[in-house]
């Protein structure tokens, strides 16, 4: 059994399973936007939404894995002080890979791609029902000792324009399509 | 029974309780798919025998799902009396191999008396592995009732 069917036993959800999970998919790096394409300053928002699903909400939570049981049961987040089903806060996870499947952003779906770090702001709950805009700003990119860094800007926004979250987020790129391409391949490109 | 969870009764200094989780295949799979970030860095161990993008020929876990855990601790402590985490900056040091087990955990590092319903302590977090080595710090800013 390949890794793909592996992991379609844990898919539960109605987001989870129309996903494409193939991130070395050939026609999905078509799709992807590339370190030495990407235009500083410029700020984008994702035309897709994000409707949150209690069972969204609930899937992250298991997949940490945490039980803590305000991710799961409504009563119990009520008498914890709560107006509701509580999200994880790492959810937003989910929200950005399902926002993010190609074009200005999809930097993060990359092959080669690496985390060195991140910075989040939580400045209203995520709740059920929430329907979430995505907002992406690269802000910074830099080269050193021989890796590609990005910084940028990423706000996510309920149906009534509140900010919910903000992120600035870090990721070390594969320089070029040329090099995603190598890492798509399996081979080893360290330097790209 | 113990004292509930306050801004004022917590001190500088205290220690929370920490989380540890293997980390095994099946968990990273398990968090790809709840995340949806199925980069092959993390999920595919034969992609990973040869594009070893850490320098490693074996799977990672996700940044993320690093700092999930790292908030678990905060959550696990602040979450039950209503804490709200505002901020947490985390810097990933060194990769997580698959097959590790790394424990998680916190320290009261600051409290700001701002005001009712906008107090707010800020904790020192970190990740460890089995070994002994730091494999993530950063630090989470919570209000608590």
């Amino acid at each position: 059994m390949g890794y793909l069917e592996e992991m379609a036993k844990y898919q539960k959800t109605e987001k989870q399973k129309s996903f494409s999970a193939d991130f070395l998919e050939g026609q999905q790096i078509e799709d992807y936007e590339f370190w030495d394409e990407i235009e500083i300053g410029k700020e984008t928002v994702v035309p897709f939404k994000f409707e949150v699903k209690a069972e969204d909400m609930m899937a992250y939570a298991e997949g940490v894995p945490d039980a803590n049981p305000v991710f799961y049961d409504e009563e119990y987040a009520r008498k914890c002080g709560y107006d509701g089903l509580v999200a994880h806060p790492l959810f937003i996870s989910q929200v950005l890979f399902f926002l993010l499947q190609k074009g200005h952003g999809s930097w993060i779906r990359t092959p080669g791609a690496r985390n060195p770090g991140q910075i989040f702001e939580w400045h209203d709950p995520i709740r059920v029902g929430d329907i979430l805009t995505l907002k992406n700003k690269g802000y910074d990119k830099w080269i050193k000792k021989g890796k590609y860094y990005l910084r940028y800007l990423s706000e996510l926004y309920d149906q009534d324009g509140k900010l919910k979250v903000r992120g600035y987020i870090t990721m070390i790129l594969p320089k070029s399509k040329a090099d995603v391409l190598r890492y798509v391949k399996g081979e080893r490109a360290l330097e790209a | 029974m113990a004292k509930k969870l306050t801004f004022e009764s917590v001190n500088c200094g205290d220690v929370l309780p920490e989380v540890r989780q293997h980390i095994s295949q099946e968990v990273i799979w398990e968090h790809a798919v709840a995340s949806l970030d199925y980069n092959p860095v993390h999920t595919d161990p034969e992609w990973c025998r040869t594009a070893q993008v850490f320098g490693l020929p074996v799977p990672v876990m996700h940044g993320n799902q690093t700092m999930s855990l790292m908030a678990k601790v905060v959550t696990n402590w602040a979450y039950p009396v209503g804490g709200k985490l505002k901020r947490m900056e985390v810097k990933l040091i060194k990769p997580v191999q698959v097959g590790s087990t790394c424990t998680y955990g916190a320290v009261v590092a600051e409290k700001h008396p701002i005001g009712k319903g906008e107090n707010f302590v800020v904790l020192d977090l970190w990740a460890m592995n089995q070994d002994g080595e730091k494999v993530a710090v950063g630090t989470a800013e919570i209000t608590l009732p």
